[in-house]
């Protein structure tokens, strides 16, 4: 009985390579750095693991609270709280070097020049298979505009930390640009290996009792699975438009919300908020995966990726849809 | 015996000049996965109830008074409400192995959980976090409880007791019903309580009864809301000496993750942001920034 081929490669033109051994991988922020969950259950089975996002600078984080429930889903306004780039070299690159899984740091700035920085740093150290590079922060020198709504100030971002490092380089997208594929394209002629997406939704709740927002940050984004159907929608365009593979993201809590985004045009994917509640499901999705395309009779993972999708690598803008089928 | 044991003074050695760790700070043993059947719930403290659920006995073998349990309060297929609640254990069975704790429905989570019959199935994450700690020397403690937070002092009195230390076990709460019975405690526990209507015991609150054993006490813990931290914290200043008797106290706080990846349930410490789930729930009063 064969069992179905699950590897990936997401970055076939960059010579370092980042093969994995299957497409399931852990998202930042919601993995910490490996070694929290490393008791919990097989880490070596992860396809990868992004680790919490690295700033220059240590970061005590926001005031709680940090986190709030909301429907089919939850808030977080953390505030990047982590060791800055310095502290973080000294501890986990030596750490994960004893690992066999593949460890993605992502890096998260204020300036490009921060970025590159960062990048500059990462490339000189052991056991780091790839940079995610988090865009949805903001812009310091434009006025705190995020750099993920910006076609241009992705791709300037991104060139810088390509010119600085020969590692893989995943753009992590940001959901609130207006125009998503204009950011992906641009980030892709920019020297992106991979994009990644989506990050968070902003969002807030409000505590009817104290009649004050119930985050302390106020604003905090959105996870878990009422954001799936707009994830699944800008992966859909995003995979159309671009050549590069994309990693989806956004509400994965099954099997079934896997295929959605391979059948949209993932190559792999990520699960962030799901990991939470069910520590077991990147595991349990791996063997459910590979059991789900045996029995439907295909012989690796790649033959499905995309096949949902009428302009999947087209480098096209699809129409979704027409004013009739919309309803107007 | 919990990790930080080490730095315990054991009887019979003559350096008494060791500051007695007063936390374990580091969670214990390793957490696991696992599901449980429901036992039995038996109403408890007006409207709370006693939920006690199967575990596996290697669950058990390192579990420490203080610790908690993520568990899962929705049924399969659902996403609301999508994150697991905490629940400290109230107490541990051997044979057969079960935890019980207590659940007070008072938002969608916790009424969904004491609404659970026998026979159904939880989804479970633990054990979390660390956990109270008896210094070796510790014979007199001081517990004082606000409502529903007596439960994790409840498995550390049961723990005292069975070590033959001396226990006063104060308790708090709006009204006699509210009151944990006296049956729940072992014999040798001096149970106190105190009722904002003075339907029981003292009229007021619990920490305006534990002034008088300060002094007495080696060890303080409470648990309950924030601001009874707040209140016990002005009431024991002036009655200590060289911050001794030292204050384990557990924080409330919303989780996510639980093992102290995300960052969500942090406390803030004279030493940083903290995540409770790891380096908590239990801290110690005088490092906690209110």
């Amino acid at each position: 009985m064969t069992k179905a081929d699950l590897s990936v490669d997401l970055a076939p033109a960059n010579p370092h390579e980042l093969r994995l051994q299957n497409p399931v991988i852990a998202a930042s922020g919601c993995f910490g750095y490996g070694e929290e969950y490393a008791g919990v259950i097989d880490i070596s089975r992860l396809g990868a693991f992004v680790s919490k996002g690295i700033t220059p600078a240590r970061r005590s984080g926001n005031p709680m609270p940090r986190i709030v429930e909301s429907p089919a889903g939850m808030l977080n306004a953390i505030g990047l709280q982590n060791p800055g780039i310095h502290g973080f070299v000294k501890k986990y690159p030596p750490m994960w070097a004893k690992w066999t899984v593949p460890a993605i740091v992502n890096i998260s700035a204020e300036s490009v020049n921060d970025y590159a920085m960062m990048a500059g740093i990462l490339d000189e150290q052991p056991a780091i298979a790839a940079i995610e590079i988090n865009v949805s922060c903001p812009n310091v020198a434009h006025g705190g505009y995020c750099f993920g709504w910006d076609p241009d100030m992705s791709a300037e971002v991104t060139r810088a930390v390509r010119s600085a490092t020969t590692l893989p380089i995943i753009v992590k997208l940001s959901p609130g640009a207006s125009d998503i594929v204009s950011v992906a394209v641009a980030v892709e002629e920019a020297g992106a290996d991979a994009i990644s997406l989506i990050n968070t939704l902003v969002g807030m709740a409000i505590d009817v009792r104290r009649r004050r927002p119930l985050l302390a940050n106020h604003t905090g984004g959105v996870s878990g699975p009422a954001v799936k159907p707009i994830a699944v929608r800008m992966v859909y365009q995003v995979a159309a438009a671009v050549r590069v593979p994309v990693i989806g993201m956004g509400g994965i809590m099954g099997l079934n919300d896997a295929l959605e985004f391979f059948l949209a045009g993932a190559t792999a994917i990520q699960i962030g908020t799901g990991i939470f509640v069910d520590p077991g499901l990147p595991i349990r999705l791996i063997d459910d995966l590979a059991g789900w395309l045996d029995d439907e009779g295909f012989s690796s993972l790649e033959q499905i990726v995309g096949i949902a999708n009428d302009g999947f690598r087209l480098g096209q803008r699809p129409m979704l849809a027409d004013w009739e089928s919309v309803g107007v | 015996m919990p990790i930080a044991a080490a730095h315990c003074i054991e009887p019979g050695t003559k350096d008494f000049s060791v500051t007695p760790v007063t936390t374990s700070t580091e969670r214990t043993g390793a957490s696991r996965e696992f599901e449980s059947q429901v036992l039995s719930v038996e109403p408890i403290m007006g409207d709370a109830v006693l939920l006690t659920v199967s575990a596996p006995s290697g669950v058990l073998s390192h579990l420490q008074p203080g610790q908690f349990f993520n568990i899962v309060t929705r049924f399969s297929g659902s996403f609301d409400p999508l994150l697991r609640r905490p629940y400290s254990v109230y107490r541990a069975h051997r044979d057969p192995p079960a935890l019980t704790f207590l659940v007070r429905p008072f938002g969608r989570g916790s009424a969904w959980l004491a609404e659970r019959v026998p026979g159904e199935r939880l989804g479970m994450l633990g054990p979390l976090g660390n956990s109270f700690t008896i210094p070796s020397r510790a014979q007199r403690l001081l517990m004082i409880g606000g409502g529903v937070g007596v439960a994790p002092l409840v498995m550390l009195s049961d723990e005292a007791a069975a070590e033959n230390r001396d226990v006063v076990f104060v308790m708090g709460a709006a009204d006699e019903a509210g009151l944990l019975a006296a049956s729940e405690l072992a014999d040798r526990v001096e149970y106190l309580v105190a009722t904002d209507d003075g339907s029981r015991g003292h009229r007021g609150l619990a920490t305006e009864v534990v002034r008088e054993f300060v002094q007495w006490a080696d060890q303080i813990y409470a648990c309950g809301p924030e601001p009874m931290y707040r209140t016990l914290r002005a009431v024991i200043e002036p009655l200590r000496i060289n911050r001794r008797p030292s204050v384990q106290i557990s924080v409330e706080r919303g989780m996510a993750c639980g093992l102290g990846a995300c960052l969500g349930c942090v406390v803030e410490t004279t030493h940083g942001m903290i995540a409770s789930c790891v380096k908590g729930p239990v801290f110690d009063l005088d490092e906690v920034i209110l």
